[in-house]
C-alpha cells in the first residue's frame, strides 16, 4: 500500500531528481546493492517488518544502512522485534509519517482496501471485522492529522457498525492530538466535521448510468489503475499507447466532471483555437489531422497529445454509450426520480422495464441494475414471486444472490422482509436545468449541503462528542493568503476555511465524487468537502463484489 | 509525524547481548563477502557520471534560453544598433541549436548502454532499471529544456507582431493580424510597397522600424525550422517511451524476484566442503601416527 501512496503523489523523474536511484518492492527478493543506504517507506504490518529485518539478517547486509519510514503507529510488538534484530544498528532514521490513506484526487481519498466491503457486509460474520474496523480508524486519524484537523465526528444513525467505526475513529483520533496538539487550530477549524455513512444509504448512485465524463469512462470503458489504453497514429507508425488519466493532465482536470455532450464539444472547440494560435490551417480539427499536426509541429507534443487522448476517449464513451444505453438511461432515470422528463410521477414502471429485461441484447449486468431501480422505486420493495417472475424474464438467474445481498447493506428488497420499514432518504427538490438524461444528483450531495449550513438534524445524524461552540462566523482572511507561497499541489494543509470531510463504509462512486467538488465551488471556497472511501466503485465492480457477499469470506493472507 | 529513532536506541542499550554471538562468525564467513558484492557497481558509477554531464548540459541549455528570451525584450525596448542584438540572438540560437544536438547524442548512447546492460544482466535486474530509470528521467528533463525554448521563441514572435501592429497603427495604417501573418508567410513586405508616396520623417522612420521587425520575424522562423528536426526526433524518443515509465508503481510492478546465482552456493559448497573437519583432523593425526 505504502508503493501506491507514493506513486500518487509523486512521479519517478520527481524523485530521482532527489537522487534516489532505484525503487523496489520490499515482499520481492531483491540484489543486494551494499554501498548504497536504503529509504523504507512501510505500512507497519508483520509482512513487512519480517522482510525488513531479513535484509540484515546475514553477514552482509543488503544495504549499507537503512532510513525506516512507517506509514502509521508501529505497534510495540514490532517495534521491539526491530530493536532485537540487526537491524537496529544501521538504522539512521524511523519516523511515522501517518499518511496512511491514498490521496486519489484532489478532494478525494481512498484507504485502498477493497476488501472491506465484504468484511463489512458479508453474511457471515467474521472475525476480521473488528481488526478491518481498527484499520479503517487509524488510517482515517491519519487522514486528519496529515490535513491537521479535529473534526467533530457524525455517523448516520442506521446501521451499528457507522457508530463503532465512529468511535474507535475518536480514540484514535484523540491519540493523535496528544502526540500533534497543532491538529484542529484556526479560526474556523472548529466547524470541520467529519460524517461517516454507510453504502446502505444511497444505493442508486453506484447502480445508475451516469453521463459525466469521468463516471461514464470508468463505467463503460475497461479503464484498470487509471490506465487508459487505445491504439493511436503518433508520430511514429500506430500503436497502442497507454495514458494515466489522474490530475497531472489539466484538461482531464477540467473535463473529467462535465456531461459528455459538453466534453466532445469542448475539446473540439479548445483544439480548434490552439490550431489557429499555432497557425496551422485545418477545417475541422479531430483525430485524423492530429497525425498531421504532430508531424509539422513535433515542438507541441505534449499538447497534442492531450487532445488526441481526450478525443479518443470521448468518441468511444459516445460509441458504448450510442450502441445500446440511450433507451434504458432514460428508463433508469425515470426510475430513480420517480417522475419522468416533463416532471409527471410515473404511472406504470413494470411497463417501461419489462421490453428492457426481454431484450437479449442487453448485458446481464444492465438488467440487474435496472431491476435494482425498480425496486429502490417501489419504497417498501416487492413481493418474492414479482421478484423471481423479473428475475425469470430477464434470464439472469445466475446473478440473482446480487440482488438479494443488498439486503446485507439495509436496503429494503423484498417486501415484509429483512429490511422493511427502512427507506430511502428523501431528497431535495432540485430546480437547476440538467440534461434530460441526467436529472438523478446523488443523495450525499444534500448531506453535504444541509451539514454545511448546519441544518443535519442532530437525531438522524448524531455526534459522537458535543462539538465546540460555534463563535462568530468572521473568517480571517490573512491566513488564507499565508498559504499562497507554497505553490505545490497540497496547499490545503494551509488552508484556514473549515472542511467537511465525508466518509463512506463500502466504496464511493463517481458521481458522488462529483458532487464534492459541485459544493465545494458553490460555497465560493469557504468550505472544502472531502470525499473519500475503502475504494472507488465502478457499477461493475460493485456489483460484483455484491454477488460473493453471501459466501464465506477468502482468508486473506 | 514522530520521530522514534529514541526509543529505538533505548532498545538498543537494553539488549546488547544478542550482537555478541552474531560477531563470532564473521570471520568464517568472511570469504563469501564477494559473492554478495553488488553486481553492477563500476557501471552504474559511469551511468552516474555521464547523467551528471548530462544534467549541467541541460542547466547550461536552460541558461541559455533564458538570456535569449533577455535578449529578445532587449530587441524591442531599444532601438539602437538593433544589427548587433540580432547578432546576438542568433549566435545564441545556433549556440542552444549545438547544445541541444550535443545532448541529444549522448541521449542516444545512454539508451543504447541501458539496452546493452538490459541484455546482459536481463531486464529485471537492479543496474538495468536504474540505467533505464535515468535514461527516461533525462529525456523528460531535456525534452521539458527544449518546449521552454519553444516557448520563449514563441513569447518573441507574438511580440514583434504587436509592435508591427503598432508601428503600422502610427502610420495610420490598420494592420490585422492575419495580414501579418501573410506577410511572414511570404516573406515579402508586399504591404508597404504601396506607401511610397508617404512623406514626412515619422512615417519614412515608422516604416523602417516594421522592415526591421518583419526580418527579425523572419530570421526567428528560420531558427525554429532549424531546430525542427531535433523537435521531431525529441518527440519521437518521448512518445517511444510513453508515459508510463515515469509512474512509480508501473517501474515498481516490473521487479522481479532476485535470484542469486547459483554458482555462489556451488563455490561456497566446495570450500566447505574442503574445510571439513573431518579431513583436516585426519591430516593433523597422520603427523601424530609417524
Amino acid at each position: 500500500m505504502s508503493m501506491r501512496i507514493l506513486s500518487s503523489c509523486c512521479k519517478m523523474s520527481d524523485i530521482l531528481a532527489e537522487g534516489v536511484t532505484i525503487v523496489e518492492d520490499i515482499n520481492k527478493g531483491r540484489e543486494p546493492i551494499s554501498s548504497l543506504e536504503a529509504i523504507y517507506l512501510i505500512s507497519p504490518v508483520e509482512k513487512s517488518v519480517k522482510a525488513l529485518i531479513n535484509d540484515f539478517k546475514d553477514t552482509v547486509f543488503t544495504y549499507k544502512a537503512a532510513h525506516i519510514f512507517f506509514t502509521d503507529t508501529c505497534s510495540e510488538s514490532l517495534f521491539a522485534e526491530i530493536g532485537r534484530s540487526r537491524v537496529a544498528k544501521v538504522v539512521r532514521t524511523l519516523k511515522e509519517i501517518n499518511v496512511a490513506f491514498l490521496p486519489y484526487e484532489s478532494q478525494v481519498f481512498s484507504l485502498d482496501n477493497p476488501t472491506s466491503f465484504k468484511s463489512f457486509y458479508g453474511s457471515n460474520p467474521s472475525e476480521s471485522k473488528d481488526t478491518m474496523i481498527e484499520n479503517m480508524a487509524e488510517q482515517i486519524a491519519t487522514l486528519c492529522d496529515t490535513l491537521k484537523e479535529y473534526p467533530a465526528i457524525r455517523y448516520r444513525k442506521g446501521l451499528d457498525e457507522n457508530a463503532k467505526l465512529a468511535e474507535e475513529v475518536n480514540r484514535r483520533l484523540t491519540a493523535h492530538k496528544a502526540d500533534n496538539p497543532s491538529m484542529g487550530e484556526g479560526a474556523d477549524k472548529a466547524r470541520s466535521q467529519l460524517i461517516i455513512v454507510d453504502r446502505g444509504f444511497d444505493p442508486i448512485s453506484p447502480v445508475l448510468h451516469e453521463l459525466t465524463f469521468q463516471a461514464m469512462a470508468y463505467d463503460l470503458l475497461d479503464i484498470k489503475q487509471d490506465i487508459y489504453t487505445y491504439q493511436t497514429t503518433g508520430v511514429g507508425n500506430s500503436k497502442e499507447r497507454e495514458v494515466l488519466l489522474d490530475e497531472d493532465d489539466d484538461l482531464w482536470v477540467q473535463l473529467r466532471h462535465q456531461h459528455i455532450a459538453d466534453v466532445t464539444k469542448k475539446v473540439t472547440e479548445l483544439l480548434r483555437s490552439f490550431c489557429e494560435s499555432k497557425r496551422m490551417c485545418t477545417d475541422n480539427a479531430n483525430i485524423k489531422d492530429l497525425a498531421q499536426m504532430l508531424k509539422k509541429m513535433p515542438q507541441y507534443q505534449k499538447e497534442l497529445t492531450m487532445y488526441s487522448t481526450h478525443l479518443h476517449l470521448a468518441e468511444a464513451c459516445m460509441k458504448t454509450f450510442k450502441a445500446s444505453l440511450d433507451k434504458i438511461i432514460e428508463v433508469e432515470q425515470d426510475l430513480a426520480m420517480g417522475t419522468n422528463a416533463d416532471g409527471e410521477p410515473i404511472k406504470d414502471p413494470m411497463k417501461s422495464i419489462v421490453p428492457v429485461l426481454l431484450n437479449n441484447d442487453i448485458g446481464p449486468f444492465e438488467k440487474i441494475r435496472i431491476i435494482l431501480l425498480f425496486i429502490f422505486h417501489k419504497k417498501k420493495g416487492i413481493g418474492e414471486e414479482n421478484l423471481n417472475k423479473l428475475i425469470e424474464h430477464a434470464n439472469i438467474k445466475n446473478h440473482s444472490t446480487i440482488i438479494s445481498n443488498l439486503q446485507n447493506l439495509g436496503c429494503n428488497i423484498i417486501a415484509g422482509g429483512r429490511n422493511s420499514g427502512k427507506t430511502l432518504p428523501a431528497r431535495k427538490e432540485r430546480t437547476e436545468s440538467t440534461y434530460q438524461l441526467s436529472r438523478w444528483t446523488p443523495t450525499i450531495k444534500d448531506v453535504m449541503e444541509d451539514a454545511i449550513e448546519d441544518k443535519l438534524d442532530k437525531k438522524q445524524w448524531p455526534f459522537i462528542a458535543e462539538p465546540a461552540p460555534i463563535n462568530t462566523t468572521q473568517t480571517t482572511v490573512n491566513s488564507a493568503r499565508f498559504g499562497h507561497w507554497h505553490k505545490n499541489k497540497s496547499p490545503s494543509e494551509y488552508r484556514s476555511g473549515p472542511r467537511l470531510i465525508i466518509f463512506v463504509i463500502g466504496g464511493v462512486s463517481h458521481s458522488e465524487m462529483r458532487s464534492a467538488y459541485e459544493v465545494t465551488r458553490s460555497t465560493d471556497g469557504k468550505w472544502e468537502v472531502l470525499i473519500g472511501s475503502s475504494h472507488i466503485l465502478t457499477p461493475n465492480g460493485f456489483l460484483n463484489d455484491l454477488k460473493s457477499l453471501d459466501q464465506d469470506s477468502v482468508p486473506t493472507s | 509525524m514522530r520521530d522514534r529513532l529514541g526509543d529505538l536506541q533505548l532498545f538498543l542499550s537494553e539488549s546488547p547481548e544478542e550482537a555478541r554471538p552474531s560477531e563470532e562468525q564473521s570471520p568464517e564467513e568472511a570469504q563469501p563477502l564477494e559473492l554478495y558484492m553488488f553486481q553492477g557497481e563500476d557501471e552504474m558509477e559511469q551511468i552516474y557520471k555521464e547523467a551528471q554531464l548530462m544534467q549541467k548540459e541541460m542547466l547550461m541549455l536552460k541558461l541559455d534560453v533564458k538570456r535569449l528570451g533577455k535578449q529578445n525584450t532587449r530587441f524591442l525596448t531599444s532601438v539602437r544598433r538593433i544589427s548587433s542584438i540580432k547578432r546576438d540572438s542568433n549566435a545564441l540560437g545556433r549556440d542552444i541549436k549545438a547544445r541541444g544536438e550535443a545532448i541529444y547524442a549522448r541521449l542516444e548512447r545512454l539508451g543504447k548502454r541501458s539496452k546493452e546492460l538490459e541484455e546482459e544482466h536481463g531486464a529485471a535486474s537492479a543496474v538495468a532499471r536504474m540505467a533505464r530509470s535515468q535514461c527516461v528521467y533525462l529525456t523528460r528533463a531535456f525534452h521539458e529544456a527544449m518546449c521552454e525554448y519553444n516557448r520563449a521563441e514563441m513569447l518573441q514572435r507574438e511580440n514583434c507582431k504587436t509592435r508591427i501592429q503598432r508601428q503600422a497603427e502610427i502610420m495610420g495604417r490598420e494592420v490585422s493580424r492575419e495580414q501579418i501573418e501573410e506577410m511572414i508567410e511570404t516573406g515579402k513586405c508586399s504591404l508597404f510597397s504601396d506607401n511610397l508616396l508617404l512623406e514626412g520623417r515619422t512615417a519614412r522612420s515608422a516604416l523602417t522600424e516594421i522592415e526591421n521587425r518583419h526580418k527579425e520575424l523572419l530570421e526567428l522562423e528560420g531558427r525554429i525550422r532549424d531546430i525542427r528536426e531535433l523537435f521531431f526526433q525529441m518527440a519521437l524518443l518521448v512518445e517511444e517511451q510513453g508515459c508510463m515509465l515515469d509512474n512509480i508503481q508501473a517501474n515498481v510492478g516490473q521487479t522481479r524476484d532476485y535470484v542469486a546465482k547459483a554458482s555462489a552456493q556451488i563455490r561456497q559448497a566446495v570450500r566447505y566442503k574442503k574445510n571439513n573437519p573431518c579431513k583436516k583432523l585426519f591430516c593433523c593425526c597422520f603427523p601424530c601416527c609417524r
